[in-house]
């Protein structure tokens, strides 16, 4: 195979492969942002990959059919912002220590979503899925039509939110204020900011942007759901925050370096490249930790408050 | 007083905990009583499925008032240990830990309890006395598998999506290149592993790398395989699958199967039954093949006789014969990846 064409077969499949953990790390960079770290990300993709998964599963017949997709992503959605208002309850209203209660979520949206589907489902079983779609005219360019133009409209979409995560963060009145609690909740608050009212919307929307990333897997990716779907991509998800340094363009960035890694690693060995599966399959996962481990400076570009329970009435 | 009572009562339980038997009494009734144990689901429709499913036939054979069958899900091997633990004191005959991961465990608790059968795999390890293993020669179904495959190509590129490089799965794979090598010398196998074995995405996307590199007939083994199906049942037409659990036949994807296979623990569970009846708790290892009926193979009968023709069926036939007689034995440690 020509060396041109492997980079075209890795490119092509590396952009599907990083639209879960682009969606989920754009929506933990919301809660971030606010000064929550949300780990129970992956138990939101769960729960969004079974409501995705369950909805067009369930609808069989009726006018309701033909919008089954798109009525499962937005339960799933639905499901993940519901779970970040759980989330918000308990660590911004609770001030419960974050790491734990997300721990806490991850092993519930894990749980439950298992749960529901063996009560509702039982055994492993598929559905139709979103289809992809190639826009027409883009779609035949060369080299880029297949790269970027050749794929389901979650897709699309996903890479769209990288600039609306942009606009709403850095332009916009809400996004100020986003930022501003994750920074100086008090200084915040001074400025007539509703601190905890923040944080709950931010957690919101981080939640129903994990629940898509959940439904993506379930709908475009495998077409089925399992309750080891998600596989830990939640966890993936947070660390590109870091990774991408708190910036919608950088978690982009990450998102693909580490689906590159993803689909060299695969494409390696089916290439028939002598080296070791073992190390080919951690290959990504250890490029996200050198990364990190080399960005220390990363952490001065953080939230300040990040991590901190806010609390109006203590002084120190 | 008081202080002998309590260094007595500490050393009993003590002495129960670690050094006494807590074995129940085997019960008087011929009834026997098996526990499985699973890290998966019992509707998998692989690895952990194909044992239920043999359980059942073995009670549905014998009667359902001579079999009492129980079994748990989704154990890690940490948390096994309690329910293995949990049927062994509640008197339960043969306790399968379905996995070659329950190695460790099995050996420990079988100590505990020496009344009780304990069986795992797919190991070819000879255990302690009460302790059975397991081993699928995965390598003849996987041959199989691999004629078909090299007789279906036609783009002389197959692609192979395996969760680890170890146990069955890595016979299967030697076996089904054997197969590949013997009906199509042309054809390329790319052997790939996505590292897991319940990782359906991740299967997902190896399958959509092997089509994307030209593969045009898949196999792949253990539960994650279903997930490349899927992937296989996406694409356009004339992309074909072999699978390694006769429930793919079944299911929506099954038009794109073109053959498959699955275990026979019905022998297995039989064998240890049987076994145990004379006396013989453990200490054996136990063979799936198509000689002692270990492997259910069948065609997909919806298939287009275009693409599974009467000569694809010739051969395999005559090479489950040769493999049943004990003919044909494959060299499937030979085989290099």
């Amino acid at each position: 195979m020509h060396p041109v064409e492997m980079i075209y077969n890795v490119l092509c499949l590396a952009v599907p492969f990083s639209v879960a953990i682009l969606l989920a790390a754009l929506g933990e960079n919301f809660n971030q942002r606010a000064g929550i770290f949300n780990l129970g990300c992956d138990g939101i993709m769960c729960v969004g990959a079974f409501l995705g998964f369950m909805v067009p599963y369930s609808i069989k017949a009726g006018a309701l059919l033909p919008y089954g997709n798109v009525l499962g992503v937005l339960a799933a959605m639905t499901g993940g912002a519901l779970l970040g208002l759980l989330f918000a309850l308990v660590t911004v209203t609770f001030r419960a220590s974050q790491g734990i209660a997300g721990i806490g979520l991850q092993m519930l949206g894990w749980g439950l979503s298992g749960t529901l589907f063996r009560h509702f489902v039982g055994g492993v079983t598929g559905v139709e899925g979103i289809h992809v779609y190639a826009i027409p005219g883009l779609s035949r360019l060369p080299f880029l039509g297949g790269v970027l133009f050749s794929h389901t409209p979650l897709a699309y979409l996903a890479f769209l939110m990288v600039p609306i995560s942009w606009f709403l963060l850095y332009k916009t009145p809400w996004g100020l204020k986003v930022r501003a609690v994750g920074t100086h909740p008090r200084a915040a608050d001074t400025m007539g900011i509703n601190v905890d009212l923040t944080r709950y919307q931010a957690l919101m929307l981080g939640g129903a942007m994990a629940g898509m990333a959940g439904s993506y897997l379930a709908l475009c990716q495998a077409k089925m759901f399992s309750d080891d779907l998600v596989a830990g991509r939640g966890f993936i998800a947070v660390a590109l925050v870091y990774f991408g340094r708190w910036s919608p363009l950088g978690i982009m960035g990450g998102a693909l370096l580490f689906s590159i890694a993803q689909s060299f690693q695969l494409s390696m060995q089916v290439w028939g490249i002598k080296f070791p599966y073992e190390f080919a399959v951690m290959l990504p996962y250890v490029l996200v930790i050198v990364v990190l481990a080399l960005a220390r400076k990363a952490r001065q570009l953080g939230p300040t408050d990040l991590g901190k329970p806010y609390n109006r009435e203590m002084r120190f | 007083m008081k202080t002998f009572f309590t260094t007595a009562l500490t050393v009993a339980s003590l002495s129960g905990m670690f050094g006494g038997s807590l074995q129940a009494a085997p019960p008087a009734t011929a009834k026997i009583r098996i526990a499985l144990i699973v890290e998966s689901t019992v509707d998998d429709k692989g690895w952990c499925q194909s044992m239920h499913d043999a359980i059942l036939a073995v009670q549905k054979k014998r009667g359902a008032a001579n079999v009492e069958y129980s079994h748990s899900e989704k154990m890690k091997p940490v948390d096994a240990g309690s329910a293995a633990r949990q049927y062994a004191s509640k008197g339960f005959d043969i306790i399968i830990c379905h996995g070659a991961q329950y190695n460790n465990l099995v050996t420990e608790i079988s100590a505990i309890f020496p009344n009780t059968t304990f069986a795992y795999g797919t190991s070819a390890n000879i255990g302690p006395k009460n302790v059975f293993t397991y081993t699928p020669y995965s390598e003849e179904t996987g041959y199989l598998n691999g004629i078909i495959a090299g007789m279906v190509t036609k783009a002389n590129k197959i692609g192979n999506v395996g969760p680890v490089d170890g146990g069955d799965s890595a016979r299967y794979t030697r076996g089904f290149m054997l197969g590949v090598a013997k009906a199509n010398p042309k054809a390329q196998v790319r052997v790939a592993f996505t590292g897991s074995f319940g990782d359906f995405v991740k299967a997902g996307e190896l399958a959509q790398t092997q089509l994307k590199d030209g593969a045009d007939v898949l196999t792949g083994s253990a539960q994650q395989a279903i997930g490349a199906l899927r992937a296989v049942a996406a694409a356009p037409a004339g992309i074909y699958w072999l699978g390694q659990d006769l429930a793919q036949l079944g299911i929506p994807e099954g038009t794109r199967v073109v053959a498959a296979s699955s275990y026979n623990y019905a022998a297995v569970v039989e064998a240890m039954i049987t076994k145990r009846a004379a006396g013989v708790k453990g200490g054996e290892s136990l063979p799936l093949q198509f000689s002692n009926g270990g492997f259910h193979f069948e065609f997909n009968p919806k298939m287009d006789a275009k693409v599974l023709t009467p000569a694809i069926k010739k051969a395999v036939e005559k090479a489950k014969a040769d493999l049943t007689s004990g003919k044909l034995v494959l060299d499937w440690k030979a085989v290099k990846l």
